[in-house]
This record gives C-alpha cells, sequence and structure tokens, in this order.
C-alpha cells in the first residue's frame, strides 16, 4: 500500500524550532513529527511513502535515508516547483501512487498528531464500497474550519461548508484520507483545493464517506498547539501502552523520558513533559507541560513551565522559564534568569531577564 | 647572482625579468664589491616586475613603482555565523561581510580601499565562516579588482589578536613590511596609504586609525589617549565605565612583522600563568563566564593597552565618517554614507540624474545595470537597487536597500527599509521606517521572499522570510 504526507512549505508557524530543521522533523514526544505518522503508515501495511514538499528537500531526504534503513519502509520525496495547493500535489505523485493494483492510497496532512487508527479506516473503506473516505474529528467551534455535513448512520458525506455562520454540524477534515486511484483522474496538475474542488465532486457523485476519528485530534504546527498536542498524546499514550511513560516517585502526571536522558535527585517532572535523547537534568529541577529536545541540559534548582527547549540549548541554575517560552536551537540562558514568554532564535545566549513575551533575534 | 634561493612560497613564482635591486641583511657587513655573494634573509627580500600566479586562471601584476618598495599584505577580519546574531534577519540568509552596501557586496569596501596601497602583494580575509561560502566570492574579486584574495578559516575562538597571529604563516609567506589589519564591519573611508606613511614617519610597531566622537558615545569604543604632538598611544581603555577620551578605536591597525613576536610574547605569559594557578573550585562552578583558553588574545586589551606609553603604538586620526556595522539599521545608513563617497570616489557607480531609463532621481542612488526602474517612479535620496530587481511605475524609493529580484509594483512606497531577496511590495503598498537606525525597530527589514500584499502598511517592523503580510502592521516582529 502507499501513502502521500503533505509536508507543504516553511513552518513559519513554529519559528524559531523551523529555522533549524523542517518542520516535519522537529521532535514531537521525542520523535520526530512525520515519524509518527510514518511508523503508523508501516504497521498497518503501506510499504511506500511520499512525501510531498517544497522546501528543503536535501535536509528532508538525508534524513529519510536513515529512517529507509531503521524501518524497513520506502520513502520518497515528490518536490513541487510552485505551491500546488492541497490536492495538486497528488497529481504531481500520480505516478508514484499508482501502482495497477487498484489499491487504495492514504493522504495525511503533516502536522496533524492522533491516533492515527488506519486499520479501522481500511476497514470502513472497505465496507462502504465508495470512492474516497475522509477521517473527521469533532470540535466545540466548527466555525472556524470547514464543516463536513454527513449521514450519522452511514457516513455518507453530503457537503461541505466553509466556516458556517449557523451551525451545521461539528465535524471537521481531520486531515487523513483513503482513496481509490479513481479519484487521481479528477484532479489535475495545477493549485487545487481537494476541500474546495475534488471532495465536493465525489461527495455529488455520493461516493465519499467519512469516519469520525477516535481519540485525540491535534494539529500541531504552532507552539501553543504543539503543547496541549503533547498533553494529549501523552495521555493517549497511558491508555494504550503506559510502560513507555516514566515511572517514580519524583514523576507527576504523564512524562516520557528518552532511556539516554539523565535525572538528576531531587526533582518534580511532570506533568506533560517529554525529555528527549542525551539531555541532562541535573538536580533540584521542577519540569511541568515542557518538552526538552535532544542534547539539551537543564541545571540545578531551575523550573520550566509551558514552554519548549531547543536541541542543545542549556537552561541556567535557578533560571525560571515558563509562559510559552520557546529556545531555539543552542541557546543559553544564562544562571538566575527569568523568561516569560520569550521566543529566542538559535545560537543566543540570555544574560538578562525577559519580563514580557519578546522575541529575541 | 648565484646562491639566490627561492624565498619559501606556496606561490608559483615566475620571474619575467630578474630582479632589479636587492638588498643585503643588515646586520652583515657589506660585501666590498657590487658582484659578491651575499644571503638572502626571506624578511629583506624585495623585488620588482615579478609576477605571481595565484590561482591557475588569474595573473596578478604587481603596482610596480621603481626600486626598493616594501611589499604590504591586507588582513579583514570577517567574523562569523554565530557570532553576527545582531544582523538577523539578514545575516539568516547571507554571511555579513557579503551583505551589500551601496551595491557592493559589504566586504568589498575595505578590499577596494586596499587596492590603493602601494605594493599590496595580498589580501587574506580572516573569518569562521564554511570555506564554500567564500569559495565564489574571492574567485570573482581577486578577479574583478586584480587583487589576489584568499580567504582562510579559523578553527576555533582566539581572539582579535590570536586570529591574527595563528595565520602568521600565510600572512608573512610574501615576506611583507607592513601589515594592516582591518575589520570587515567598519564603514568609513580607510585612508590606509596615508596611514602607512605617518605609520613609517612614527617608526613604531603599530598605528591605529582613530576617530573623535562624542563623549557621551565613546563609552561603546575602545578609548584611546594619545599624546597630542608625537600621537604616541598612551593609554588604552575598552568600553570604560567612566570617561577617558573622546578619540576611540576604529578597528583598522597598521603594523610591522613584529606584532607576531609580541603577541607570541602575551601567549607565552598566559600560558605560563594559566599552568601556575588551577582553576580553581569556584572558577569551575561559574556557569555563565567561560573560562579564557590561553591562546585567546584580544588586540586591545591584551597587546594594545600594556604597550601604551611605550612608544610601540601611534595614532593616525581620520575626520572623515566612521560608523560600525552592526546592525540592519546601521547597513542602511552605512550604505548611504558609502553611495555619498561614490560621488568623489567612482562617479560613473551612481545613477545619473539623466539617465536613458527616464525615471526621476534624487541624491546618491546606485541602480544595478540589469534592475528595471519604470520611468514614472521617483527614486532616492540614499537607494541602492540590486541585480534583476523591478521597480513599477509611480513607485516612490527613498532611503533603502533593494535587494536582488525584488518586485515593487505600481504605486507603492519604500521608506527607510530593507528589502530582501526575491520579495513583492504589492500595488499601493507603504513599506516604511522611522529611520532611527540604532532602535531595535527603527526601520522596516522585510527577509527573502516576504509578499506585501496590495495596499498593506508595514512601518517599523522585521518580517522573517518566507512570509506573506496581508494585513497591516506596525512595530512587530514577524517570524
Amino acid at each position: 500500500m502507499k501513502a502521500l504526507i503533505l509536508v507543504g512549505g516553511f513552518g513559519t508557524r513554529l519559528r524559531p524550532l523551523t529555522l533549524s530543521v523542517p518542520k516535519p522533523l522537529v521532535d514531537f514526544a521525542n520523535k520526530p513529527m512525520i515519524l509518527h505518522q510514518i511508523e503508523a503508515l508501516k504497521d498497518v501495511g503501506v510499504t511506500e511513502v511520499v512525501l510531498a514538499i517544497n522546501y528543503q528537500p536535501e535536509v528532508m531526504l538525508n534524513f529519510l535515508k536513515d529512517f529507509e534503513a531503521k524501518l524497513g519502509i520506502k520513502i520518497t520525496c515528490s518536490q513541487e516547483t510552485e505551491p500546488l495547493g492541497t490536492a495538486g500535489p497528488l497529481a504531481l505523485a500520480r505516478d508514484k501512487l499508482i501502482d495497477g493494483s487498484g489499491e487504495a492510497f492514504f493522504v495525511l496532512n503533516s502536522d496533524v498528531i492522533n491516533e492515527y487508527p488506519f486499520a479501522e479506516l481500511i476497514k470502513f473503506h472497505k465496507s462502504h464500497g465508495g470512492e474516497a473516505t475522509i477521517m473527521v474529528t469533532k470540535v466545540d467551534e466548527p466555525s472556524k474550519y470547514g464543516v463536513v455535513v454527513m449521514e450519522e448512520e452511514t457516513g455518507k458525506v453530503d457537503r461541505f461548508v466553509e466556516k458556517p455562520k449557523i451551525f451545521v454540524g461539528n465535524k471537521i477534515n481531520a486531515g487523513i484520507y483513503l482513496l481509490n486511484p479513481s479519484v487521481l483522474d479528477r484532479i489535475e496538475l495545477r493549485p487545487t483545493s481537494i476541500e474546495k474542488e475534488v471532495f465536493p465532486q465525489i461527495a455529488a457523485d455520493q461516493k465519499l464517506f467519512a469516519m469520525v476519528l477516535p481519540g485525540f485530534w491535534m494539529d500541531v504546527g504552532q507552539p501553543r498547539d504543539y503543547i496541549t498536542g503533547l498533553r494529549l498524546y501523552l495521555s493517549s499514550l497511558r491508555k494504550r501502552t503506559p510502560s513507555k511513560l516514566a515511572g517514580g516517585s519524583h514523576i507527576v502526571g504523564n512524562v516520557l523520558v528518552h532511556e539516554s536522558a539523565v535525572i538528576g535527585e531531587g526533582c518534580l517532572i511532570g506533568p506533560d513533559v517529554a525529555i528527549g535523547p542525551g539531555c541532562v537534568v541535573e538536580s533540584g529541577v521542577r519540569l511541568s507541560r515542557c518538552t526538552v529536545m535532544r542534547g539539551a541540559r537543564v541545571k540545578k534548582h531551575s523550573c520550566i513551565s509551558s514552554s519548549i527547549i531547543g536541541w542543545h540549548s542549556t537552561v541556567g541554575q535557578w533560571a525560571r522559564i515558563e509562559n510559552m517560552t520557546i529556545l531555539g536551537e543552542d541557546v543559553h540562558v544564562c544562571d538566575e534568569i527569568y523568561s516569560n514568554g520569550g521566543v529566542v532564535l538559535p545560537h543566543k545566549e540570555i544574560k538578562s531577564s525577559i519580563l514580557k513575551p519578546e522575541i529575541v533575534m | 647572482m648565484a646562491g639566490l634561493d627561492p624565498p619559501p612560497s606556496s606561490l608559483s613564482l615566475s620571474l619575467s625579468s630578474p630582479p632589479q635591486a636587492l638588498e643585503i641583511h643588515p646586520f652583515e657587513s657589506p660585501s666590498s664589491s657590487s658582484s659578491s655573494i651575499f644571503t638572502f634573509h626571506p624578511s629583506h627580500l624585495i623585488f620588482s616586475h615579478l609576477e605571481f600566479t595565484q590561482f591557475s586562471v588569474i595573473p596578478c601584476s604587481f603596482k610596480a613603482m621603481g626600486s626598493s618598495e616594501e611589499r604590504v599584505v591586507a588582513v579583514i577580519m570577517v567574523g562569523g555565523p554565530t557570532k553576527g546574531t545582531r544582523f538577523r534577519p539578514l545575516s539568516l540568509n547571507v554571511p555579513k561581510p557579503l551583505f551589500p552596501l551601496a551595491g557592493q557586496p559589504m566586504v568589498n569596501h575595505p578590499i577596494s580601499a586596499c587596492r590603493r596601497i602601494p605594493n599590496l602583494a595580498q589580501v587574506y580575509l580572516i573569518g569562521f565562516y564554511e570555506e564554500r561560502e567564500f569559495a565564489l566570492y574571492v574567485s570573482a574579486i581577486s578577479n574583478e579588482l586584480r587583487v589576489p584574495v584568499r580567504y582562510l578559516r579559523e578553527d576555533k575562538p582566539r581572539g582579535s589578536a590570536g586570529g591574527f597571529y595563528s595565520f602568521r604563516n600565510y600572512i608573512m609567506e610574501d615576506s611583507p613590511s607592513h601589515i594592516f589589519l582591518l575589520n570587515c564591519d567598519v564603514c568609513c573611508s580607510f585612508p590606509l596609504p596615508e596611514m602607512l606613511d605617518a605609520h613609517k614617519s612614527y617608526g613604531g610597531m603599530g598605528t591605529i586609525l582613530v576617530i573623535k566622537v562624542s563623549a557621551e558615545s565613546a563609552h561603546q569604543f575602545g578609548e584611546l589617549v594619545a599624546d597630542p604632538d608625537t600621537k604616541e598611544l598612551l593609554h588604552y581603555a575598552e568600553k570604560p565605565e567612566t570617561f577617558v577620551s573622546d578619540l576611540i578605536n576604529c578597528g583598522v591597525y597598521v603594523f610591522t612583522p613584529n606584532i607576531f613576536a609580541a603577541i607570541e610574547e602575551a601567549i607565552v605569559e598566559r600560558r605560563g600563568k594559566a599552568e601556575l594557578r588551577r582553576i580553581t573550585s569556584f572558577e569551575a562552578l561559574q556557569s555563565a563566564t567561560k573560562a579564557i583558553p590561553a591562546d585567546y588574545v584580544r588586540l586591545d586589551q591584551d597587546i594594545l593597552s600594556p604597550f601604551a606609553g611605550k612608544k610601540e603604538f601611534y595614532t593616525y586620526e581620520t575626520l572623515d565618517f566612521w560608523e560600525q556595522i552592526k546592525t540592519p539599521g546601521m547597513s542602511l545608513k552605512c550604505s548611504a554614507l558609502y553611495l555619498h563617497q561614490f560621488r568623489y570616489t567612482s562617479p560613473q557607480l551612481l545613477a545619473n540624474a539623466n539617465d536613458a531609463k527616464g525615471a526621476t532621481i534624487i541624491g546618491d542612488v546606485y541602480i544595478h545595470p540589469s534592475a528595471k526602474v519604470h520611468p514614472t517612479a521617483k527614486v532616492g535620496p540614499n537607494v541602492s537597487i540590486s541585480a534583476n530587481a523591478r521597480i513599477g511605475a509611480g513607485v516612490r524609493l527613498i532611503s533603502c536597500i533593494i535587494l536582488d529580484d525584488v518586485e515593487v509594483l505600481e504605486n507603492a512606497v519604500v521608506i527607510h527599509s530593507i528589502v530582501g531577496w526575491k520579495s513583492s511590495i504589492g500595488k499601493w503598498s507603504r513599506v516604511q521606517g522611522e529611520g532611527d537606525c540604532n532602535a531595535k525597530l527603527g526601520i522596516t527589514i522585510l527577509g527573502e521572499s516576504v509578499a506585501v500584499e496590495d495596499e498593506v502598511v508595514v512601518i517599523n517592523s522585521i518580517v522573517l522570510p518566507n512570509k506573506t503580510l496581508s494585513v497591516s502592521v506596525q512595530e512587530e516582529i514577524i517570524l
């Protein structure tokens, strides 16, 4: 089986992290974002993944060679030379997606984190016999998005309504599709929107079905949602494979610690914390609702909450980091510094406190 | 002329004609006859009419000026990528030394100034950037300016004197009698030949270019006290808290080769001190202050300051302009200073008010030959337009740098701004800065590939690459 992941552009909303690596390679829960999706696809029998990108293909490809070898799955890139929207990339990758077997292929948005219930999706798709299945998720404020209006019983999609003014339904497009190869015949190689042009056509032919995504769903393309997403992910991990989470008297709630990370004495870690490979957390440190990325060091007696600490950064002794502080790669916060929402670009040293949210270039 | 050993050099040397003047080592007694055998000391080698082949493609001819001249090597310190964070967001796309001022890469300006030095043998650029970032530039500029330029990469930070010292073998290859050391991010008129003459008359180990600034701003720099008559350096203080002097260090120096001995002394002394005293456990716990390694030597604090008052260092005062190019705001100001200087040194580079293109030109303006400017546009003063830019009808540009491939659509206005490569400025949009080159958000900077949509206003903001602005913004940094 094949899959296409729409990686898209520059990931500017996740800067400063995306100034160091392309967005799909930004770590989430100690793993590059895109690896979560690739692993889930492999588990359900996908043998080839195509990444639709338009930015920094060399960086991506180098990195993916590693994964190809480790995971035993083929990964290729399909590069847009001009932005092709949400459907155009499928046409561009046509030859890679169709292999004559007539098998359906997956299409995923890269920013979306969820439980990837691909096996259930395949089952549902086969059962209804339609041309395309999309996964939808329930949200509280559907008017912010495009709403999918569907028959509750069969899942057949009636229509799409973009940002509806009155309540028409509370299910929105979750960015996961399973499509028959015939869908590609409906897409031209030009900038095209899958929601506005392609799906409505299929719905009109009564061949589009929707399945409600079980479990959590989060678009982690920006820092605030990244932190919320981590909470949802770890809570889901607690239900499925609790052994992966850390335990001990110094742990509160759901905490993920990479096996190569080191944690000192007298710390209190959690809830909702991910500590990456090679990290060093010295003694007396308090961490909550935060991510500490590969190679970072958190020095003694410091306190971090609701923040992201970038690769190879250091947080000084007695420092206090909170309120959506994002440290880019190789940022060094000196001892006793306070950061309230500082957003710091890579390779900086913070020698004075940041009292109000501020970008430090 | 027997016994002539070729000088130790990595350059391939071909003599187009026999050397015409040779000097005997001064500590040996001169031979009695002119055709006697002499010993040859590389540091006193004096040639003329030589061709050096630096690269396989580019020959470089000496400015031969008669018989006994002394060669000069110029060294320009260009810094490195992690050092120049103040130059963001422009430094996210291009090494700071290659950012264009008045239409030419920043480092072109000191290199061009070096060309005016008689008997310039070589220019070295020393920095922390990867070699490949400078490879193309170095070969192009060597070709264009007919000056051999080479980039040398520092492997680790050794301080402003340490880095210079670590490459002494390269620098001394040409057996120069004098060595200029310049900082790339200094914007000034570089009066190098005059400085050299002054240095020779002082007879010391080095001469420092200095300038008078206001007493209030002097503390940001190295302050020097000089003897008003002899011009000798009497005292040096780096960024002092209290007022020492309104004469400051411009970051341009000329030395005689014995500067290397002085630096070596400083290194030896440091090593001695470091061994005598082990780092105490207290110092080891200091996380914020990193221990300074033994071979880290700063020119100002470790060489100039201790030698002040010992008749080794002298000063040469410039009355022209001088600025440091630390931030993008300053690059806009310095671009204007160089554009103005072109009026006197290279007026052919400036856009002619009577240009065939027809656009209205006010003041000092540089337009790259490949750029297209609509006849109804009004450009200037202080505008620099780079290659392949397209300036549409009715556009007004004041005090700005328009980089390569930018498209400015009809009736847009750009004031006190830097517009990054491949950006597009929509119709009737307004991209503006207040014009305070020292403030954090004093000018507007658009990074690479930024799109400002029609009728949008952008004021005093910094926009990182690949963003599209569809609503107006003021005083914002957009990541």
